[in-house]
């Protein structure tokens, strides 16, 4: 899935560029967190590649503007919980059929580290919504 | 923009040591580190485009990625294999561990080559 442009026409400084970049890639989370409540492969993984867009933007310009550093800190959070899940899809899709025994841990596994994505975005998004960014 | 000029260089600067260092002696942590620093170097001349407009190098940084994904995968998945499968599977699984660790070695060797020509 390619990254939106950003548009830094007639920015007037580096702030404005830190704004116009982290509300953008924010908006493109929010557009594909659809896809955590599908809790589909292809969803997972789309929303997935985008919150860890919106999260090296916000770690990179953190030193600019520290307000970003607690939102960088959860969305690590969340990527390791969709790196968990998304890790158990790609072993479940090749996993031979005699291995019914591991298959269902796996999905097991898998199903928790949604679930914790899933309670993860939640407090993050909310916590977006009250914050300068959201 | 001072800032920026100076973030894209220090960046660039530290996609090309992860590259040395993985070029001069290949392992799973140093692989990591090229992918890492390769997806923050992306991330940011994509979000600066308007600014920085750097599509050739952009390309040179997809196309490196895309020559570690197999050695990450296989890396990932074998790991997350050996340490999850089921003590009465261990036999059923044998096949598809020994796959993936040809495929790790294989893919580890395909990425060096890659990266040997590349330069950031």
């Amino acid at each position: 899935m390619k990254p939106h442009r950003v548009d830094l026409r007639d920015v007037a400084g580096l702030h404005e560029v830190v704004e116009r970049v982290v509300k953008t890639r924010l908006r493109e989370v929010r557009a594909l967190a659809a896809g955590l409540e599908r809790r589909d492969r292809q969803g997972l993984h789309d929303f997935r590649i985008a919150s860890k867009r919106l999260r090296y933007a916000l770690e990179r310009f953190e030193a600019l503007e520290p307000s970003l550093q607690a939102a960088a800190e959860r969305l690590a959070s969340l990527q390791d919980a969709l790196g968990e899940a998304h890790d158990r899809d790609v072993l479940l899709a090749i996993l031979p059929p005699a291995m019914g025994a591991t298959q269902r841990r796996l999905q097991r596994e898998r199903e928790e580290s949604v679930d914790q994505a899933v309670g993860l975005w939640n407090a993050l998004s909310s916590y977006l919504n009250d914050s300068l960014i959201g | 923009m001072k800032w920026l000029a100076k973030t894209i260089r220090e960046e660039r600067r530290a996609l090309e040591r992860a590259r040395r260092r993985f070029i001069r002696k290949p392992s799973e942590k140093r692989l990591h580190d090229v992918r890492t620093t390769g997806r923050r170097f992306r991330s940011l001349l994509e979000d600066v485009a308007d600014l920085a407009p750097a599509k050739r190098l952009l390309s040179r940084i997809k196309r490196a990625a895309a020559a570690t994904d197999a050695a990450r995968d296989a890396t990932i998945i074998l790991r997350l294999l050996e340490r999850s499968v089921d003590a009465i599977e261990v036999e059923a699984a044998q096949p598809l561990l020994d796959e993936l660790r040809k495929q790790e070695a294989l893919a580890t060797r395909l990425a060096r080559t890659h990266l040997q020509r590349a330069r950031f």
